[in-house]
């Protein structure tokens, strides 16, 4: 029972990660990162039912209080303050994206992660969904021009190393976790903040603006 | 007493001097005045009671070896040893930081409120206790920390005068140089600790026979390079000519005749302490560096006319000097022959010290030349005689000991280098015996070449009349100044007189040294400082004073009978061709070494540059004025340095393209990076 709640939520996890690269929606990103964030939650809480260490459920509460409420909510300001609706830039077009994204799948269950894998073989089939994520999320931030896909592909890449973490049971302290999100919050801030910056310099959200602070 | 002195407590207390010192130098930054007398009380107090304590370890005969903080880490505890070569070296820091800090106290006023006195103070400290623990961390990891505080500490000094670009300039190509040189002896030291699996300079002694000799070529080789780098040893000395002479002048001394000498005893420790046997050829290119380097060295001195310059290039020649002493140590090591080779080891010591004390009081004797007449330039001096006569007295002594004039001390020391060298010449038949004669005729030339060289440094600075303003107007220096230089100026001639008794110190020091310690002592030391050298030749300085004074009070005596006999004194004016007599008509710094330097054009490159100015510029009849300019090629920046600089530019300008200033570039690099670093942890 407790494995294929797990396995469930590390699907949804994966699922949302390759969807990010296919939406162009900055709303539905949003989205998509609340519903990772809320599988993130539900496999911590998962986490305390198994071991019922109160500190667990107490960071549980924490994840969910910072990623799928605070960040979603401070990027939807973001969207609604600069009226951004798409954002549509990237490197690589849809169908060449999405053969990307099944080369990293590819490239997390071969051999070169076996070491990870290993950590835990009864989770390893979830192990290797954990690793796909994290390469996945990273070429969500190169893939992507817009700052808002590329906080949110950093914020997915985090995700990833938390279900890794959990997953391989290499969480950390529950003082660690909270730290951890403490940093998240003001990063989110902080980057938010940032990307304003950037807009009302450069009037674009796109990071490749950027080229012009460049010595030429 | 002097066991009390000659332990762990005695040593802390020598560092705490100068850790006082700094801190307190930096509290009061904001009144020169006091920032001054704080840095140079405990200066002098530190660098006394460093003599005091190096005296002790030799009287005791004791090493001192201990830890303050033992195993920090797996790789480092703060530990030293304190052994008569670490003693010595000591002694010679001691000394010259003494003697520099007394000048220092008067020369720094002229700073006052143009750059911060505390700030000098504090990096002045820090300067002399980096070399302090240089001499004596036994720990590879500790020497490099301590290393790295004296690099660092001269490179902020040579950079304290920052208004004037030039400094910088040269302060960033020290900076970059001691750099490249730690590098190397890091690879070093890394090479002893996987042999040895120690970074332990006791432990790494203990094992070093472990060590292949492949390692150990490429040990010796790393090392080389990287203590030559500070040593200033040709072609790695291009930092040295810019970097000393721009530091204050005290610091100068101290950089010049102290701080090139700890690369000289890391070799010793590890050629001859550390690894106990050495192959042939390591003596061999020790010998041959050391000639080129002591020939190009004067030669480019001869060349120059900025005194500091010129003194910083004699800095490489007698490093070249002293690497010859080791270098024939190191083969008569190699051949087995302890005994000769402990005579190489005390030569180069010798002349280490003396060098050290005559080089200091040159620099010295430059700084406050400087001071007077606000520039460095040789050519724009003259007449300095009158108007300095103590400085012109004290350069005169430092010339006449560089120059190897008896009955200075370096005379001796050269001498002792002869005397190995010619043992070299005497002792072997094979190839070897060339690579001898060629250096002994080397350090013959060199030492000719130094003594014209400083002919035309003592002519050209205090000798004829003043060629600018700045030289007619110069004044003697003040107290702090004379001290300074007067207390190395006898230091010059002492250790010439007394060279007998340092001998027999160098003796013992060398006898604690692994590689020499059953060498029989081929050195005597007879009553009244007669210096013998295995029934070969001897040399006694007393006797030669004696035989100079006398020659000299014969000659005055002499001539002034023939020439006032049956004379009748007359005094008018001088005939001179109906024209008054010009600072022009001297013969300038350039115009006395053109001559030589025509000689050696081959190797210096020199190119001239003549310019004419007429009275009227359309006729072109009268000349105005000629003057005649000779330059000389960087050869080693045109031919070494350059091409390597433009390759890494030219490398720099490919890696540019990938600093695309696109984000998303930069991530995708770092993804590469984590799938390869993953890709080969999984292959090896």
């Amino acid at each position: 029972m407790a494995y294929n709640f797990l396995s469930f939520f590390v699907i949804i996890v994966f699922l949302t990660v390759v969807f990010l690269h296919v939406t162009r929606k900055n709303s539905m990103v949003i989205a998509l990162y609340a519903i990772q964030s809320a599988a993130i939650t539900l496999i911590l809480f998962g986490s305390f039912f198994e071991t019922h260490a109160v500190s667990l459920a107490m960071i549980a509460l924490l994840t969910f209080a910072v990623k799928v409420v605070f960040a979603p909510l401070f990027f939807t300001r973001l969207i609604k303050k600069h009226r951004l609706t798409f954002s549509a830039s990237t490197y690589l077009n849809v169908p060449l994206s999405l053969l990307a994204v099944a080369l990293l799948a590819a490239l997390a269950h071969s051999r070169i992660f076996a070491p990870l894998v290993a950590i835990m073989p009864d989770h390893a089939p979830m192990i290797t969904l954990a690793i796909a994520v994290m390469l996945i999320a990273f070429l969500l931030i190169i893939n992507r021009k817009g700052i808002l896909s590329q906080m949110v592909g950093i914020l997915s890449l985090e995700n990833g190393i938390v279900a890794f973490s959990v997953l391989s049971g290499l969480e950390q302290s529950p003082a660690l976790q909270a730290g951890i999100m403490f940093n998240l919050v003001i990063w989110v801030t902080i980057a938010s903040i940032f990307a304003s910056m950037i807009y009302r310099h450069f009037g674009s959200f796109e990071t490749t603006v950027m080229k012009h602070l460049k010595e030429e | 007493m002097i066991a009390s002195i000659a332990s762990q407590g005695g040593f802390l207390l020598l560092l705490s001097f100068f850790a006082a010192g700094a801190l307190g130098a930096l509290a009061f930054r904001k009144n020169d005045a006091l920032a001054n007398f704080w840095s140079s009380a405990f200066a002098v107090g530190g660098s006394l009671w460093g003599i005091i304590f190096a005296l002790s370890i030799f009287i005791s005969g004791t090493t001192l070896s201990f830890h303050i903080a033992a195993a920090l880490s797996p790789f480092l505890s703060i530990s030293f040893a304190v052994g008569a070569l670490s003693a010595f070296f000591i002694f010679i820091i001691s000394l010259v930081a003494l003697f520099a800090s007394i000048y220092g106290i008067g020369y720094v006023k002229h700073y006052y409120k143009k750059y911060t006195i505390g700030t000098l103070g504090f990096f002045y400290h820090f300067f002399i206790a980096g070399m302090l623990m240089v001499v004596t961390a036994s720990n590879a990891i500790l020497f490099l920390i301590v290393w790295e505080i004296m690099s660092l500490a001269s490179y902020f000094l040579v950079i304290y005068d920052r208004n004037d670009p030039k400094n910088i300039k040269a302060g960033s190509l020290y900076f970059i140089m001691t750099h490249i040189g730690t590098a190397f002896i890091m690879l070093a030291f890394l090479l002893l600790y996987r042999y040895t699996g120690s970074f332990d300079f006791g432990v790494i002694k203990a094992n070093s026979a472990a060590i292949p000799m492949f390692a150990k070529n490429m040990i010796f080789i790393f090392s080389f390079i990287g203590f030559g780098m500070k040593a200033g040893i040709i072609p790695l000395h291009i930092w040295l000519p810019d970097a000393h002479p721009a530091a204050p002048s005290h610091v100068s001394a101290l950089m010049s005749g102290v701080m090139i000498k700890t690369g000289i005893f890391m070799m010793i420790k590890l050629f001859f302490d550390v690894f106990t046997t050495a192959p042939l050829w390591w003596g061999v290119a020790i010998l041959v560096i050391g000639s080129v380097s002591a020939l190009l060295g004067v030669l480019y001195a001869l060349t120059e006319h900025d005194i500091k310059r010129l003194l910083a290039y004699h800095s490489i020649e007698n490093i070249g000097i002293i690497l010859l002493g080791i270098g024939s140590a190191l083969v008569f090591s190699s051949l087995g022959m302890p005994a000769l080779a402990a005579l190489g080891m005390i030569a180069a010591l010798f002349h280490t010290l003396n060098h050290a004390v005559f080089k200091s009081l040159l620099f010295l004797s430059a700084g406050s030349v400087i001071e007077g007449t606000r520039t460095r330039n040789i050519e724009e001096y003259g007449g300095l005689m009158k108007r300095m006569p103590e400085t012109a007295f004290f350069f005169l002594i430092g010339s006449m000991a560089i120059a190897a004039l008896p009955p200075f001390n370096g005379f001796f020391s050269e001498w002792l280098t002869f005397q190995s060298l010619f043992a070299g010449i005497y002792s072997f038949s094979s190839l070897v015996v060339w690579i001898f004669i060629l250096s002994a005729g080397t350090l013959a030339l060199t030492s000719g070449l130094a003594l014209a060289c400083f002919v035309k440094a003592f002519g050209a600075t205090f000798l004829a009349r003043p060629r600018s303003h700045e030289a007619a107007c110069a004044k003697e220096s003040g107290f702090s100044l004379q001290f300074g230089m007067a207390g190395l100026a006898l230091l010059s001639l002492v250790f010439g007189l007394f060279s007998g008794s340092i001998v027999s110190i160098l003796n013992a020091v060398v006898k604690n040294i692994s590689g020499l310690r059953d060498a029989a002592s081929i050195v005597a030391v007879h009553p009244a400082q007669t210096i013998a050298v295995n029934g070969f030749a001897s040399v006694s300085a007393p006797a030669l004073f004696a035989i100079i004074i006398l020659a000299l009070a014969l000659s005055v005596v002499a001539i002034k009978y023939l020439v006032n006999r049956k004379q009748n004194i007359k005094t008018g004016a001088t005939w001179d061709c109906g024209t008054d007599l010009t600072p022009r008509m001297e013969i300038t710094a350039t115009g006395f070494s053109r001559s030589i330097i025509m000689i050696f054009q081959g190797i210096l490159k020199p190119s001239f540059q003549t310019d004419i100015e007429y009275n009227d510029a359309s006729m072109r009849y009268v000349p105005k004025s000629r003057t005649a300019t000779m330059h000389l090629a960087d050869f080693y920046r045109v031919r070494f340095y350059d091409p390597i600089r433009f390759g890494f530019m030219k490398i720099s300008g490919y890696v540019k393209k990938i600093q695309s200033g696109n984000i998303n570039a930069y991530i995708l690099y770092m993804l590469i990076v984590l799938l390869a670093a993953l890709l080969s942890a999984s292959l090896f």
